[in-house]
Protein backbone atom coordinates (compact mmCIF):
# COMPACT_ATOMS: atom_id res chain seq x y z
CA UNK A 1 0.00 0.00 0.00
CA UNK A 2 2.57 2.32 0.87
CA UNK A 3 4.47 1.65 -2.25
CA UNK A 4 1.48 2.56 -4.13
CA UNK A 5 1.10 5.81 -2.48
CA UNK A 6 4.89 6.49 -2.97
CA UNK A 7 4.16 5.48 -6.84
CA UNK A 8 1.21 7.87 -7.22
CA UNK A 9 2.78 10.81 -5.05
CA UNK A 10 6.33 10.25 -8.04
CA UNK A 11 3.38 10.35 -10.55
CA UNK A 12 1.86 13.48 -9.72
CA UNK A 13 5.70 15.09 -9.07
CA UNK A 14 6.53 14.01 -12.75
CA UNK A 15 3.58 15.35 -13.96
CA UNK A 16 4.49 18.61 -14.97
CA UNK A 17 7.62 18.02 -16.11
CA UNK A 18 6.33 15.77 -18.57
CA UNK A 19 6.85 15.96 -22.35
CA UNK A 20 3.77 16.01 -23.69
CA UNK A 21 3.02 16.99 -27.46
CA UNK A 22 0.04 18.95 -27.51
CA UNK A 23 -1.88 19.84 -30.45
CA UNK A 24 -1.32 23.53 -30.95
CA UNK A 25 -4.42 26.16 -31.27
CA UNK A 26 -5.31 27.08 -34.47
CA UNK A 27 -4.69 30.78 -35.62
CA UNK A 28 -5.77 33.31 -38.70
CA UNK A 29 -4.03 36.28 -38.25
CA UNK A 30 -2.47 38.94 -41.35
CA UNK A 31 0.61 38.91 -41.80
CA UNK A 32 2.47 42.31 -41.37
CA UNK A 33 4.59 42.91 -44.25
CA UNK A 34 1.79 41.74 -46.82
CA UNK A 35 -1.73 42.12 -44.94
CA UNK A 36 -2.58 38.34 -46.31
CA UNK A 37 -4.15 36.31 -43.71
CA UNK A 38 -2.11 33.29 -42.34
CA UNK A 39 -3.08 30.53 -40.38
CA UNK A 40 -1.17 27.90 -38.38
CA UNK A 41 -2.45 24.97 -41.26
CA UNK A 42 -0.05 26.98 -43.94
CA UNK A 43 3.09 25.86 -41.78
CA UNK A 44 2.17 22.02 -41.38
CA UNK A 45 4.73 19.92 -42.47
CA UNK A 46 7.53 22.41 -41.23
CA UNK A 47 9.03 22.47 -37.52
CA UNK A 48 7.49 25.99 -36.55
CA UNK A 49 8.95 28.39 -33.53
CA UNK A 50 6.43 30.61 -32.74
CA UNK A 51 7.34 33.48 -30.42
CA UNK A 52 4.40 35.69 -28.86
CA UNK A 53 6.59 39.33 -28.71
CA UNK A 54 5.51 43.41 -28.08
CA UNK A 55 7.29 46.52 -29.08
CA UNK A 56 7.06 47.32 -25.32
CA UNK A 57 8.46 43.79 -23.83
CA UNK A 58 12.31 44.39 -22.90
CA UNK A 59 13.55 40.55 -23.48
CA UNK A 60 12.11 40.76 -27.06
CA UNK A 61 14.71 43.74 -27.95
CA UNK A 62 17.04 40.15 -27.28
CA UNK A 63 15.20 37.77 -28.87
CA UNK A 64 14.08 39.18 -31.88
CA UNK A 65 17.36 39.81 -33.46
CA UNK A 66 18.82 36.55 -32.33
CA UNK A 67 15.92 34.39 -33.39
CA UNK A 68 17.04 36.08 -36.66
CA UNK A 69 20.20 35.04 -36.62
CA UNK A 70 19.43 31.72 -35.64
CA UNK A 71 16.93 31.68 -38.90
CA UNK A 72 19.88 32.52 -40.70
CA UNK A 73 21.93 30.06 -40.17
CA UNK A 74 19.37 27.22 -39.89
CA UNK A 75 17.36 28.10 -43.52
CA UNK A 76 18.43 25.22 -45.28
CA UNK A 77 16.53 23.54 -42.89
CA UNK A 78 12.41 22.71 -43.15
CA UNK A 79 11.61 24.87 -40.06
CA UNK A 80 10.64 28.52 -40.00
CA UNK A 81 9.85 31.02 -37.51
CA UNK A 82 6.25 32.70 -36.92
CA UNK A 83 5.81 35.89 -34.72
CA UNK A 84 2.92 37.34 -33.06
CA UNK A 85 2.51 40.57 -32.33
CA UNK A 86 0.33 41.71 -29.50
CA UNK A 87 1.14 45.00 -29.88
CA UNK A 88 -2.22 47.74 -29.91
CA UNK A 89 -1.40 49.84 -32.64
CA UNK A 90 0.65 48.16 -35.64
CA UNK A 91 2.70 51.18 -35.95
CA UNK A 92 4.73 50.18 -32.86
CA UNK A 93 5.14 47.11 -34.30
CA UNK A 94 6.66 48.46 -37.70
CA UNK A 95 8.77 51.13 -35.58
CA UNK A 96 10.49 48.46 -33.41
CA UNK A 97 11.10 46.03 -36.61
CA UNK A 98 12.69 48.76 -38.21
CA UNK A 99 15.05 49.40 -35.79
CA UNK A 100 15.17 45.36 -35.15
CA UNK A 101 14.70 44.28 -38.64
CA UNK A 102 14.00 40.19 -39.25
CA UNK A 103 13.44 38.46 -41.92
CA UNK A 104 11.36 35.91 -40.43
CA UNK A 105 7.09 35.65 -40.77
CA UNK A 106 5.38 38.16 -38.22
CA UNK A 107 1.19 38.20 -37.94
CA UNK A 108 -0.89 40.97 -36.05
CA UNK A 109 -3.02 39.86 -33.29
CA UNK A 110 -4.10 43.70 -31.41
CA UNK A 111 -6.46 41.62 -29.70
CA UNK A 112 -4.67 39.11 -28.14
CA UNK A 113 -6.75 36.44 -29.07
CA UNK A 114 -4.17 33.85 -29.98
CA UNK A 115 -2.30 34.54 -26.69
CA UNK A 116 -5.52 33.85 -25.10
CA UNK A 117 -6.16 30.67 -26.94
CA UNK A 118 -1.67 29.16 -26.10
CA UNK A 119 -2.36 30.57 -22.55
CA UNK A 120 0.59 32.99 -22.71
CA UNK A 121 1.78 33.61 -18.93
CA UNK A 122 4.57 36.10 -19.98
CA UNK A 123 6.05 37.96 -22.50
CA UNK A 124 7.75 36.55 -24.27
CA UNK A 125 6.51 33.08 -24.54
CA UNK A 126 7.11 30.47 -27.38
CA UNK A 127 6.19 27.35 -28.92
CA UNK A 128 8.44 24.84 -30.61
CA UNK A 129 5.76 22.96 -32.97
CA UNK A 130 7.01 19.61 -34.57
CA UNK A 131 5.93 18.97 -38.73
CA UNK A 132 2.08 17.66 -37.33
CA UNK A 133 1.71 21.08 -35.63
CA UNK A 134 2.13 19.60 -31.82
CA UNK A 135 3.51 21.76 -29.17
CA UNK A 136 7.19 19.75 -28.52
CA UNK A 137 7.62 22.68 -26.25
CA UNK A 138 7.58 25.76 -24.79
CA UNK A 139 9.67 28.43 -22.90
CA UNK A 140 7.92 31.36 -20.85
CA UNK A 141 10.09 34.55 -20.82
CA UNK A 142 13.67 34.85 -22.53
CA UNK A 143 16.97 34.77 -21.46
CA UNK A 144 19.96 33.81 -23.96
CA UNK A 145 20.37 30.57 -21.80
CA UNK A 146 17.12 29.48 -23.50
CA UNK A 147 18.76 29.90 -27.45
CA UNK A 148 21.01 27.06 -27.15
CA UNK A 149 17.74 25.02 -25.74
CA UNK A 150 15.83 26.29 -28.74
CA UNK A 151 18.25 25.34 -31.20
CA UNK A 152 19.20 21.70 -30.09
CA UNK A 153 15.22 21.19 -29.82
CA UNK A 154 14.95 22.34 -33.64
CA UNK A 155 18.10 20.58 -35.00
CA UNK A 156 16.79 17.48 -32.98
CA UNK A 157 13.15 17.80 -34.62
CA UNK A 158 14.65 18.51 -38.51
CA UNK A 159 17.13 16.24 -38.89
CA UNK B 1 -36.44 45.14 20.88
CA UNK B 2 -35.33 42.23 19.67
CA UNK B 3 -31.58 42.17 18.27
CA UNK B 4 -30.80 41.00 14.70
CA UNK B 5 -27.37 40.29 13.58
CA UNK B 6 -26.10 43.29 10.10
CA UNK B 7 -26.23 40.47 7.94
CA UNK B 8 -29.30 39.78 8.30
CA UNK B 9 -30.70 43.40 7.12
CA UNK B 10 -31.09 42.79 2.94
CA UNK B 11 -29.99 46.62 2.59
CA UNK B 12 -26.61 46.57 4.48
CA UNK B 13 -25.53 43.52 2.87
CA UNK B 14 -26.44 44.86 -0.69
CA UNK B 15 -24.72 47.84 0.15
CA UNK B 16 -21.71 45.94 0.75
CA UNK B 17 -21.87 43.97 -2.23
CA UNK B 18 -21.55 46.58 -4.20
CA UNK B 19 -19.06 48.42 -2.61
CA UNK B 20 -16.75 45.14 -3.75
CA UNK B 21 -18.53 45.96 -6.87
CA UNK B 22 -16.63 49.31 -7.13
CA UNK B 23 -12.88 47.41 -6.72
CA UNK B 24 -10.57 48.41 -9.47
CA UNK B 25 -8.98 45.22 -9.02
CA UNK B 26 -8.65 43.30 -12.49
CA UNK B 27 -6.73 40.50 -13.60
CA UNK B 28 -4.58 41.97 -16.60
CA UNK B 29 -3.14 39.23 -18.77
CA UNK B 30 1.03 39.41 -19.77
CA UNK B 31 0.18 40.25 -23.39
CA UNK B 32 -1.65 43.80 -22.22
CA UNK B 33 0.79 44.98 -19.94
CA UNK B 34 2.13 47.60 -22.81
CA UNK B 35 0.95 50.51 -20.72
CA UNK B 36 2.21 49.45 -17.05
CA UNK B 37 5.49 48.87 -19.33
CA UNK B 38 5.51 52.32 -20.22
CA UNK B 39 8.69 54.59 -18.04
CA UNK B 40 6.21 56.69 -16.58
CA UNK B 41 4.88 54.11 -14.92
CA UNK B 42 7.28 52.92 -13.31
CA UNK B 43 7.90 52.89 -9.57
CA UNK B 44 11.65 54.01 -10.11
CA UNK B 45 12.36 56.90 -12.63
CA UNK B 46 16.12 55.76 -12.77
CA UNK B 47 16.74 52.18 -11.75
CA UNK B 48 20.58 52.16 -12.03
CA UNK B 49 20.27 55.78 -9.97
CA UNK B 50 18.07 53.70 -7.17
CA UNK B 51 20.57 50.90 -7.13
CA UNK B 52 23.33 53.05 -6.42
CA UNK B 53 21.52 55.10 -4.25
CA UNK B 54 19.92 51.93 -2.31
CA UNK B 55 23.74 50.29 -2.33
CA UNK B 56 25.14 53.57 -0.33
CA UNK B 57 22.36 53.24 1.23
CA UNK B 58 23.09 50.02 3.28
CA UNK B 59 26.48 50.32 3.16
CA UNK B 60 26.35 52.98 5.28
CA UNK B 61 23.52 52.03 7.69
CA UNK B 62 25.36 48.90 7.71
CA UNK B 63 21.76 47.02 6.92
CA UNK B 64 20.54 45.53 3.85
CA UNK B 65 17.03 44.41 2.34
CA UNK B 66 13.59 45.75 2.26
CA UNK B 67 14.49 47.84 -1.22
CA UNK B 68 11.99 46.95 -3.81
CA UNK B 69 13.02 46.15 -7.28
CA UNK B 70 13.45 48.84 -10.24
CA UNK B 71 11.10 48.73 -12.92
CA UNK B 72 7.41 48.64 -14.41
CA UNK B 73 5.36 46.37 -14.18
CA UNK B 74 5.04 44.71 -17.37
CA UNK B 75 6.21 41.25 -15.65
CA UNK B 76 8.54 40.95 -18.50
CA UNK B 77 10.57 37.50 -17.38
Amino acid sequence: MQRRTMLLMLICLAAPFAVRAADAPSFTLPELATGRMLSLESFRGQVVYVDFWASWCGPCRKSLPLYEEMRQQLEAKAFTIVAINLDEKRADAEQFLARHPVGYTVLLDPAGESAAAWQIKAMPSSFLLDTESRIVRSWAGFTTDHLEEIRNEILALVD
Amino acid sequence: MKFSPWWTDWRRLALLIALFALSACAHVEPWERGRLAQSRMALVEDPLLSAMNDHVYTAKEAASGGAGPAGGGCGCN
